[in-house]
């Protein structure tokens, strides 16, 4: 049941890898209009159901890292950087780093992405 | 591969009894701008919790965009909160909800019509003026908001005492912070706290207790564990709860007691410090003296010491249960005391206690013995929970039985200053304060108050035991104006509903936690009709003058004639407020105008008594000599610590004698369980904003009821089951969540929802406080059964039929 579970999660991480292509493209290019929309499909009802409340399970390792970090600790959730489901971002927009760390975001170097430096999900201060 | 995906789903997510059926949700996301796109930023306040966090607004095309920190702000550097990134959505035309015209009906079984503001203006004017006419000056009220700017609460309270000639002037900070004003008055002599949040970085030992500051205070809560995990070793935090909360996680230790013995715990803490010597006996000597009983005897030390007798770390320790033991309360004293600075934090847990000014002041007590005060990283600092209750209601005049700028109605000579500072009649202002909060919904329910004005609040859901409060609210003989921005619970009471500008519609002041203001300015339209309520409040106190036929109406808003109300209006409300009623007052901020607060990226903190010194911030820390200029203006001696606080005429600290009291209605066979309630982190008090924004909604849909383990066990109750909670005064049946949470024998319950059957405040208990009429919010008597398994559920807001 494990070892089918773990395929399930990697079948979905495969999934989302994919839609953020062009979340990938959009962040570096024009600007994004309509959010793409990289979560499997689920009913309105079952969007009540609080991301991390999946997510421990579906995602374990990210889970226990975000749960471990400055950000678990703080209560910053995951819809503060990826949206929810009609916004939803695998690679989040950097703007919403910046609600909070915009000083930081103006003096990133160049060509650099916040996580290429803090790592997404543990946020050590630098890689 | 071979599962789908509601196998998946089910087998990873733990499906709650939401995720059964489907629903529509209100609100639609497409099309939502960003923060890339916004074309100018905007500098102001968080309309959330009473941290004050600046922010800066995105707007693009003249629409609300974005929020983000501001990182040069002392409140909180940049960071913001998930509610305080996303308000924007509330904002102008973002949020389809939103009130846009003046509604009315005669009587309350009637729907709403939408009329013009002249006829709604014309229709209050006529109803308060006809009341006063037929029942007399005290038959009207105003029941206003720790959310209003200062502005709007000074105006109101201004038109209400020399105009309509009544004290009958509220606000929901009596809720929330009243025991806090108690506690520092009668501790300190002088409301609101000594000094600042920059004590968070200066701390070595942090004693929270009844504060979930975690998730009430989120952004300061950061500041807090910040500290702590850059200084893992020397730096110590204890938190004092019934309940294990996510402030739980930076914890080294935690005190878990029963509810309701908290005055004991700090009693015993005294205790150990003062057995153990670890006082300051040259800050005691100096500064302090011991006081008992209510004429406000003044004892010994040693009669001190003798009262704390009983107050054994072990007899205690019995007394709390959870999981305190006496070595516990020993380590927590000594961490206390021994500390290079000790902060304490609390919010509603201690405040909102049938005796929440005695805790408060045995808090207080823990500070004056160590002398843990008036240097860095020391302080007794309370958390206020609404943006602008200190700054608005504390300090603006916004409560029955005081006037602007910490001057008490009933005194002769701080009212004849009012009197003559607003170019009125002496004796205009009655000498007898009004009706405290759950006095003037008593007086709605009995038919005493025939015409009431409720801003910016919602109390048919934020009164506790509201039910009982409602009836009174839906009497069609009680004319009920509502001012908001939403449909609300209380909207649904009313005859007249106002719509309000929102903070970023219009121009005004916060005064936040840690006596700092700070303005914000108008930046986007209010959508529709909406209006500043400074402006609703001249226009109908004009025509209330000519309704009465009394030129001294219109003589309270003749200042503010002929000025514009999107800038204009507000300051020169704020001009009047502070330079004639602040200037020589403790809450001094003659220095801090409009133009020096748009200076600063985070305002004024008073006293600021001159520009000059309003310009590098005002006082961080009151009561210091080279510090406070308040300080040195009335210093007596050479100390460097001069305690000048109004309300103690010997100038010194009180330590006051106060036994445990236990709350107003304690378990028993019929009611077994302890309830209490509280907020979390995705939603803010009755969530009329916050249960409107989809990420948030989604995040905590619903209110729950935490159940421990053990007692879920013995009651056979497992998580996402329907359970009920029955009081004495009314009935829930919520979802639970069984987890550790509450201490055995204690339920916790979320008090934002909407829905009827998740109102916790239809079970809570209206007991308050006999001195600052604060009502026990956190401690009552229930039952739980389960009723049923997981059953679908659905988020709750109240939309405009």
């Amino acid at each position: 049941m494990r070892a089918t579970l773990r395929k399930t999660i990697f079948f979905i991480a495969i999934i989302l890898m994919a839609a953020a292509v062009p979340a990938l493209s959009l962040a570096s290019g024009a600007k994004p209009k309509a959010a793409p929309s990289a979560h499997p499909q689920l009913t309105d009802q079952e969007k009540l159901t609080p991301c991390a409340q999946c997510h421990k399970d579906a995602t374990p390792d990210i889970y226990q890292e975000w749960y471990d970090s400055v950000h678990g600790i703080a209560n910053v959730k995951c819809f503060q950087c990826h949206g929810t489901y009609e916004n939803f971002r695998v690679e989040p927009n950097e703007t919403n780093c910046a609600a909070c760390h915009n000083k930081q975001y103006q003096k990133r170097p160049k060509g650099k992405k916040c996580w290429d430096c803090h790592p997404a999900h543990n946020f050590f201060v630098h890689k | 591969m071979g599962l789908s995906r509601r196998e998946f789903l089910k087998r990873t997510a733990a499906l709650t009894a939401a995720s059964y059926v489907g629903m529509n949700l209100p609100i639609s996301m497409e099309g939502e701008a960003q923060a890339t796109d916004a074309d100018s930023w905007h500098p102001g306040t968080c309309r959330l919790c009473g941290s004050g966090c600046r922010l800066e607004l995105g707007v693009k095309d003249g629409r609300a965009v974005a929020l983000r920190g501001i990182s040069k702000s002392r409140t909180n550097f940049g960071y913001l909160c998930m509610k305080g990134m996303l308000f924007y959505k509330l904002m102008g035309d973002n949020h389809p909800d939103r009130l846009k015209k003046p509604l009315y009906r005669a009587r309350k079984d009637q729907p709403f019509k939408e009329i013009s503001w002249d006829e709604a203006l014309d229709i209050a004017a006529r109803e308060f003026a006809n009341a006063v006419k037929k029942h007399g000056n005290d038959s009207v009220a105003y029941y206003g908001s720790g959310q209003a700017l200062t502005e709007e609460t000074y105006i109101f309270q201004k038109v209400m005492r020399g105009g309509l000639r009544t004290n009958n002037v509220e606000g929901n900070p009596r809720l929330c912070m009243a025991s806090a004003v108690g506690g520092y008055i009668t501790s300190f002599g002088a409301d609101e706290p000594i000094g600042s949040y920059d004590n968070f970085e200066r701390a070595s030992c942090f004693f929270i207790i009844g504060s979930n500051t975690a998730e009430a205070h989120p952004v300061l809560f950061r500041r807090i564990m910040r500290r702590k995990m850059d200084h893992r070793d020397t730096v110590k935090v204890i938190n004092a709860d019934p309940r294990i909360s996510p402030t739980s996680r930076i914890a080294d230790l935690d005190l878990v007691f029963e509810p309701g013995t908290d005055l004991a715990l700090l009693n015993a803490m005294a205790h150990v410090i003062v057995n153990e010597k670890l006082y300051d006996q040259d800050f005691i000597n100096n500064y302090s003296t011991f006081r008992k009983g209510k004429d406000k005897k003044q004892v010994s030390f040693e009669e001190y010491r003798k009262f704390l007798e009983d107050y054994t770390p072990e007899k205690v320790a019995q007394l709390c249960r959870g999981n305190m033991t006496a070595e516990k309360i020993r380590t927590a004293a000594r961490w206390f005391a021994t500390s290079e600075g000790t902060m304490s934090i609390w919010t509603m847990g201690i405040n909102q206690r049938i005796r929440g000014v005695w805790a408060n002041n045995l808090i207080h007590n823990l500070h004056i013995l160590t002398g843990q005060l008036c240097r860095p990283g020391a302080d007794s600092f309370s958390l206020t929970g609404q943006p602008n209750a200190c700054g608005g209601v504390r300090e603006g005049g916004g409560l029955c039985h005081i006037l602007p700028a910490h001057r008490l109605v009933k005194k002769d000579k701080l009212r004849h200053q009012v009197e003559k500072l607003w170019g009125i009649p002496e004796g205009r202002i009655p000498p007898k304060p009004g009706y405290h909060t759950v006095a003037m919904f008593e007086a709605v329910n009995q038919g005493k108050i025939k015409a009431i004005w409720i801003n910016c609040t919602s109390p048919a859901q934020s009164l506790p035991n509201c039910d009982k409060y409602k009836k009174g609210m839906a009497r069609d003989d009680v004319f009920m104006v509502v001012s908001d921005i939403f449909p609300t619970r209380t909207t649904e009471l009313a005859n007249l509903i106002l719509p309000t500008a929102f903070i970023f519609e219009k121009t005004g002041v916060y005064g936040c936690t840690e006596r700092r203001s700070q303005l914000t300015r108008k930046a986007v339209n209010a959508p529709g009709e909406a209006k500043p309520e400074v402006w609703m409040v001249r226009e109908w106190a004009l025509r209330l003058s000519r309704e009465l036929n009394d030129p001294v109406i219109k003589k309270c808003v003749e200042p503010f004639m002929g000025k514009e109300p999107d800038y204009e209006l507000p300051r020169s409300i704020w001009m009047e407020y502070t330079q004639k009623l602040t200037k020589g007052r403790d809450n001094d901020l003659s220095g801090a105008t409009y133009e020096v607060l748009a200076k600063l990226p985070d305002g004024v903190q008073w006293p600021a008594p001159t520009e000059a010194f309003a310009l590098k911030g005002g006082t961080d820390i009151k009561f210091v000599r080279g510090i406070d200029p308040l300080a040195d203006k009335h210093a007596q001696n050479e100390m460097p610590y001069q305690f000048y606080g109004p309300a103690h005429p010997d100038r010194k600290l009180w330590i006051w004698l106060r036994p445990q009291k236990g709350p107003a209605e304690m378990p028993d066979e019929e009611y077994p369980f302890y309830l209490s309630t509280g907020r979390i982190i995705d939603h803010w008090h009755t969530s009329s904003m916050t249960g409107r924004v989809m990420e948030l909604v989604r995040a905590n849909p619903y209110a729950f009821v935490e159940i421990n383990p053990k007692d879920a066990e013995k009651l056979g109750i497992k998580p996402n089951d329907m359970v009920e909670v029955v009081s004495r005064r009314g009935r829930n049946v919520l979802p639970a969540k069984v987890y550790v949470g509450p201490c055995e024998g204690m339920v916790f319950v979320y008090w934002h929802d909407m829905a009827e059957d998740r109102m916790i405040n239809r079970v809570t208990k209206d007991a308050f406080d006999p001195g600052s009429k604060e009502p026990e919010f956190k401690i009552c008597a229930c039952r739980i059964k389960k009723v049923s398994g997981p059953k679908p559920l659905k988020p709750f807001i109240v939309e405009m039929s």
